[in-house]
């Protein structure tokens, strides 16, 4: 599925955050990948990603460390990660291109910054998935805001009321906008939630002052 | 999933996490709505809702009946038995370099029913997959939606699981390029009735100069293509040059 995709906010607010995946195709190259797999995953995890994880194990920010996702690697083996600088991200490419071990590579961002990239790595990118926007009962779902921040896990496991909860701690002073980037981070398992992004999101919702909290 | 009362303090932390809002207080207890859960697994994980008491569990059977959908549909740490692939599609872009699943002259789509924050049931998905079935739509075999189906070219899903509730259903296909206007006012139209929502996405091999020629034409339909996307870079092997 396309968990990557459908990320919602502003140019500027996706501007530096770029999601990869690197890929085995089951049944086409899967046998046989895991130790290709585990090349790449060493050198995404040298350019110090976001965030990592895997499907089996969760996330470094839940706690989960490199070398649990390592020897989780399954038969058909996956690395799921986010950068949050547009020079890490092609710093990573530029290794796995070197790398060339014929795993299937896609990057999610804004279009126009992910083609800029593979141009200066002299990439030819083969095909996109396009967002077409999100359709139907639109008037049920919660502010822009929250959806800023749910939709970074496209499983969709991350819940509005957990971003709410914690955006109301943040005003309240009760938690810092980097422990509530982590606590909303904790659902999303596989690893491409983006930590500083949502703490620029969160950034938005400073602390009220004394005599609006009273 | 369920809760074990015995061993539940009633702290309600596990509260917030819920997708489906399914999880309240009773008696002191937190208690979990079976009829609305996704089964999604959240509330169990050790390193998500952390409950001190590890009071949660999966009920007994959950992989045998039809409630194993919503596992299958919610929960991206299974692996469907048929598709063999994690979460609840297929590669779709992912891999397409390799698979060559959309070749030129084609699209693929993928409406992913409930996403976000809402959620759906298979009334809803069914609603849009008999529309897509009158256009003779052909639904992708390694989805593992396209397994609950009761007749395919009719788009009808099994009635034993009219009533299971997941985070998302993606339905996916491919299409020649040439039929995607038609397709496109049938889902637009049939997005007017429904309870819920659905993201759209659209794959799309380049062109040989790079170029992307439907977004003008999706443009003038009244559809936006948002700023960001996801790019299969085509470093797989063997490469698919289709």
């Amino acid at each position: 599925m396309t968990h990557s995709l459908h990320r919602r906010g502003t140019e500027e607010s996706l501007k530096d955050d770029y999601v990869l995946l690197v890929t085995s195709a089951y049944g086409f190259n899967h046998e046989g990948s895991k130790d290709k797999m585990r090349k790449v995953l060493e050198e995404v995890f040298a350019e110090e990603p976001a965030n990592i994880g895997s499907y089996d194990t969760g996330t470094i920010l839940s706690g989960v460390d490199i070398q649990e996702i390592r020897d989780a690697l399954n038969d058909v083996p996956r690395v799921r990660c986010s950068f949050s600088t547009k020079e890490k991200m092609l710093a990573v490419l530029k290794k796995i291109k070197e790398l060339d071990q014929g795993m299937s590579v896609t990057v999610s961002g804004l279009t126009e910054e992910v083609l800029d990239m593979a141009k200066e790595l002299e990439i030819k990118p083969h095909c996109i998935n396009l967002s077409l926007e999100v359709w139907g009962n639109v008037e049920k779902l919660p502010s822009e805001e929250v959806l800023e921040l749910v939709t970074m896990c496209g499983h969709g496991l991350i819940s509005s009321g957990l971003v709410e909860d914690c955006i109301e701690k943040v005003k309240k002073g009760r938690m810092t906008t980097r422990d509530a980037a982590i606590k909303i981070s904790h659902p999303c398992v596989c690893g491409i939630y983006n930590p500083d992004r949502a703490e620029k999101l969160l950034e938005k919702y400073v602390p009220l002052k004394e005599e609006e909290l009273a | 999933m369920r809760i074990d009362q015995e061993k539940c303090s009633g702290c309600g932390i596990c509260i917030p996490y819920c997708p489906a809002n399914a999880i309240t207080i009773v008696n002191k207890k937190a208690q979990i709505d079976e009829d609305e859960c996704f089964e999604c697994g959240n509330c169990s994980r050790i390193r998500v809702v952390r409950c001190p008491k590890k009071a949660f569990f999966e009920q007994p059977g959950l992989y045998e009946g039809t409630r194993a959908a919503r596992k299958f549909f919610s929960d991206p740490m299974t692996t469907h038995s048929v598709t063999k692939i994690p979460g609840r599609g297929t590669e779709e872009v992912k891999t397409n370099d390799v698979t060559g699943r959309v070749v030129r002259g084609q699209i693929g789509i993928a409406i992913e029913m409930g996403r976000p924050c809402l959620g759906t049931n298979m009334e809803q998905v069914e609603q849009m997959t008999v529309a897509l079935g009158k256009l003779g739509i052909e639904f992708e075999e390694m989805n593992p939606l396209t397994h609950l189906m009761e007749d395919r070219e009719k788009g009808t899903i099994k009635p034993e699981y009219m009533n299971e509730k997941m985070v998302s259903a993606i339905i996916e296909f491919g299409i020649p390029v040439s039929q995607m206007v038609p397709v496109m006012d049938v889902i637009k139209e049939v997005a007017k009735e429904l309870d819920t929502v659905f993201s759209l996405d659209m794959i799309y091999r380049f062109e040989e100069d790079g170029s992307l020629p439907i977004v003008p034409v999706l443009e003038e339909m009244g559809i936006r293509v948002r700023k960001n996307s996801k790019v299969n870079l085509g470093l797989g092997r063997p490469v698919v040059t289709r």
